[in-house]
């Protein structure tokens, strides 16, 4: 096995990581504001790929549909927090779990009738095609700019939350709800964006991750899982926790691709299994 | 359960409705084996008689930790299919008699539930669903790969049980009557053994889990312990149904395995209402009637099904029968 | 004087970079009522989640007539000797009066017995009704929990924490929230219990405490300041300058 293979897989795991990390950090975020797991976030990475390439093919414009999705999905996902989620609070925690999950199915089902339940390509961007030598390999350039991208992301995310009043409220509203209500801050509002910006990370996972691997209804299954894998290594509810472990399972799941293929899959979820047992909280995550 | 307790029974009529609810939880397995034995006659056909009575069995076991201990758990497909998959091989690959196969799928789907058991009771709260939902895709992935075994995604065939043997006679499996009263003795020995359960002391104890988890280990519980066992008699009950369904189709899917399978098992237990012992029974009859009907007239039933899901879980979360006790039978 | 029951040395509870508890050594003789002052945040309700094992402390040891309780799980506490109740209500909501006192009543034997039907373990109803006539509440042994008045949910709570028949008993505040007739039915219920058994008591109401209690410890900012007799304590400088100088401790 030379280096330059180990470096590419290394390489590709990274890119694959990057993917993981945005939706791994929507669902913590959502969790961490509102306390809710979202079991359609796999669903809604879907549709976002699906709404990524109906606006590309509608442009004509990958970038279009790149950004577009996003913030479409986002606004699909405040009206789910604003009509379905809202009227659960206060209700057990259970309550909003059972209802994403039931509409993972109306999602998924609703994607079949308009789009077919085939697989649909999602061509890679005509400028973001080929490869690129680095010097040490040659690296596909799609998989260098959705590392990019996802990085670019992450630290607008981190700007937004360190640095804006926003992201002060969202910070302190986590920890502690009711001091938002003596601040007199309307921490619905708070919640509306927040379940927004979850959706909106997800879908634009989606999007990315089209030219990666072709885009179908069943797809948000493995993210779903994929997602709860890393939240449970990284910490449900820490955005660092998410971020390492994003990168910590593409990396694991792309090297044991390379050794032993058929082990991929499995490889990460034993992963998991490990951590429960030696940090039942998630590598990140505090004591309950 | 046992002992209805009514604030204020003011009026008869409000006695008569304890009286009512008292009567159906004493005879509540009598009374379901009764129901059943109708129940072929009463449906369109048997072939959905017989799913009812396996997803019956799956949802009553599922409920023993949901309903009872108050876990959520996506991943109880995994031991419907391991008892499913077990049995498959145990007869098509080994020859082995249809009721040690039986066993051998109860036995290995009750280990897999304690494995699992035992990795997820350690965590708390919403990370207990995340947690066994992965656990759960482990073995379907497992299950994926080990195609030997298992026939990957084509699923596992070749072990079709024409007859059986059953105190000296020979009975037809292939005929739907036979095989839906035959399986109907597998589905009375669950619902009466869950019922004992939850006539116990540990099921009081389940129940003053879900009640207060806190409070259950301050009186003395071993809280994570206890957690453990539900969730393995829980997933052996489970594991029955996955046999059964064995038995039934002469075919595993794969996808028997799948989280999306564990999903509708938690479906149809929150339909029929997962307070009580008839509300997951009824769910998955009224589930598996929606999706026959449905499906009749359109491929997309599913988006019906999860709207109506839906529906449930932000108007009626107790579910159809969990309603009718405390709105009509109050 | 007889061997101490109860003994902590040292106990020191850390929480980031807050010491709740900075190194606590007392002991507690069997059969006396011995209360827990001193102004919120100063570390009552965390003295009482480390003696019943809810918190594990940083340092420091807990002996238990002799025995040291390091390694004991909370859920061990109780069968040990030690229960508690909490300052909050915390019994089962949805089960019935008697249930929850039942329910506590066989976690010591049959806790994982899935055979039995309950209802023929005769001996556990019998248990469990002693304990609801002790504190009072056998009328209402067939009520729903949640539906009973706070007062009678506070003797309920004592009474699942009797079940155990505990050589210790610590009550977390018994009479928070209650008015003061039900705060006179609870002193009494707390004397006559006090004739059988080793009572530990977080209180805020100073009346009811000076009256009932043996022996007092009062804590600030983690720190025991003061123990003795409710007559040492009333006169205690120490005591009246951080404590009782603040007119608020007096109900």
């Amino acid at each position: 096995m030379d280096t330059e293979l180990i470096l590419m897989q290394l390489f590709s795991g990274v890119a694959l990581g990057a993917i993981l990390v945005l939706t791994a950090l929507g669902l913590s975020i959502i969790f961490g504001m509102l306390g809710v797991v979202n079991f359609a976030h796999g669903a809604l990475f879907m549709v976002g790929a699906y709404a990524g390439l109906w606006v590309a093919s509608l442009t004509g414009s990958f970038w279009w549909g790149l950004i577009v999705a996003p913030i479409m999905i986002g606004g699909f996902g405040m009206l789910i927090e604003y009509f379905l989620i809202r009227p659960l609070y206060g209700r057990s925690i259970d309550d909003p779990l059972l209802l994403t999950f039931g509409l993972s199915y109306v999602l998924v089902e609703g994607v079949r009738i308009v789009f077919g339940s085939d697989g649909i390509p999602f061509p890679t961007p005509s400028s973001l095609t080929g490869v690129v030598d680095l010097g040490v390999g040659f690296f596909p350039i799609y998989r260098i700019f959705v590392v990019g991208i996802v990085f670019l992301v992450v630290v607008l995310l981190w700007l937004g939350l360190e640095k804006t009043k926003f992201g002060l409220i969202v910070r302190a509203g986590a920890r502690d709800p009711t001091m938002m209500k003596v601040l007199g801050i309307d921490i619905s509002k708070v919640w509306l964006l927040v379940f927004g910006l979850g959706v909106g990370l997800a879908s634009l996972g989606g999007v990315l991750s089209g030219p990666m691997r072709s885009v179908n209804p069943e797809m948000g299954a493995l993210v779903l899982a994929e997602a709860f894998v890393v939240t449970v290594i990284g910490g449900l509810g820490s955005l660092v926790g998410s971020i390492v472990a994003g990168l910590l399972v593409g990396v694991v799941i792309s090297m044991t691709a390379l050794f032993a293929p058929e082990m991929a899959t499995i490889v990460m979820f034993a992963l998991m299994a490990v951590v429960l047992l030696i940090r039942p909280q998630g590598l990140f995550g505090k004591l309950a | 359960m046992t002992s209805p307790a009514l604030a204020a029974p003011s009026h008869a009529r409000a006695g008569k409705r304890a009286q009512f609810r008292s009567l159906v939880t004493r005879y509540r397995v009598p009374l379901s084996i009764l129901a059943l034995c109708l129940l072929p006659w009463l449906l369109p056909s048997k072939a959905l008689a017989v799913n009812v009575l396996i997803y019956g069995v799956i949802a009553v076991g599922y409920n023993l930790l949901f309903g009872y201990t108050g876990l959520l758990s996506f991943g109880h497909a995994a031991f419907v299919g391991a008892g499913a998959y077990i049995t498959g091989i145990a007869i098509g690959q080994f020859g082995v008699p249809w009721y040690l196969a039986v066993l051998l799928g109860v036995v290995g789907g009750a280990l897999l539930a304690f494995i699992m058991g035992a990795l997820s009771t350690r965590t708390r709260g919403i990370y207990f669903s995340m947690v066994t939902l992965a656990l759960a895709q482990l073995v379907y992935y497992v299950a994926l790969q080990a195609s030997a075994w298992t026939g990957g995604e084509n699923g596992l065939r070749g072990f079709t049980v024409s007859k059986i043997e059953l105190l000296g006679f020979e009975i037809n499996f292939l005929d739907p009557v036979n095989k839906y009263y035959v399986l109907m003795m597998f589905a009375a020995l669950a619902l009466w053994i869950v019922s004992r359960i939850l006539n116990s002391p540990f099921g009081a104890a389940i129940e003053a889990i879900r009640e207060n988890e806190r409070r259950a280990r301050t009186c003395g519980y071993d809280v994570e312990r206890t957690k453990l066992l539900a969730f393995t008699l829980s997933g052996t009950i489970c594991a029955l149904g996955g046999t059964m369904s064995a038995l039934h189709l002469a075919f595993v899917p794969l996808d028997s395995l799948h989280y999306l399978s564990s999903g509708m098992i938690v479906m149809m237990t929150l339909l029929g209402g997962a307070s009580s012992f008839f509300g997951p029974f009824i769910g998955a009859l009224v589930f598996l009637v929606m999706e026959d009907v449905f499906s009749l007239w359109t491929s997309h039933w599913q988006i019906i099904v999860g709207s109506v899901f839906v529906l449930f879980v932000l108007f009626l979360p107790k579910g159809i029968w969990g309603t009718f006790l405390t709105k009509v039978m109050r | 004087m007889n061997a101490p029951l109860l003994a902590v040395e040292n106990i020191v509870v850390k929480f980031g970079g807050f010491i709740a508890l900075q190194a606590v050594t007392t002991e507690f003789r069997p059969g006396r009522v011995t209360s827990i002052i001193g102004p919120n945040g100063a570390g009552k309700s965390t003295f009482f989640n480390v003696l019943s094992g809810v918190i594990t402390p940083s340092s420091g040891s807990i002996r238990f007539k002799g025995e040291d309780l390091k390694g004991t799980k909370q859920h061990d506490f109780v069968h040990r000797g030690i229960a508690r109740s909490y300052q909050i209500t915390n019994i089962f909501p949805d089960l019935s009066v008697h249930e929850n006192v039942r329910v506590a009543a066989q976690a010591g034997r049959a806790r994982y017995n899935i055979w039995t039907n309950r209802n023929r373990l005769t001996e556990l109803d019998d248990r469990a009704d002693a304990a609801l006539d002790a504190v009072g509440l056998v009328a209402k042994r067939d009520e729903t929990a949640k539906f009973l008045a706070h007062g009678q949910q506070r003797a309920l709570e004592i009474a699942i924490a009797l079940i155990s028949n505990p050589e210790v008993l610590l009550l977390d505040e018994p009479t928070a929230g209650m008015g003061p007739e039900e705060t006179k039915e609870m002193v009494a219920l707390l004397e006559k219990l006090a004739a059988e058994r080793t009572i530990l008591l977080v209180e805020h109401k100073m009346k009811m405490i000076l009256g009932l209690s043996d022996r007092i410890l009062v804590l600030h900012h983690g720190q025991l300041i003061a123990d003795g007799s409710p007559r040492d304590i009333q006169t205690d400088p120490e005591v009246r300058r951080v404590y009782l100088g603040q007119n608020d401790g007096y109900a």
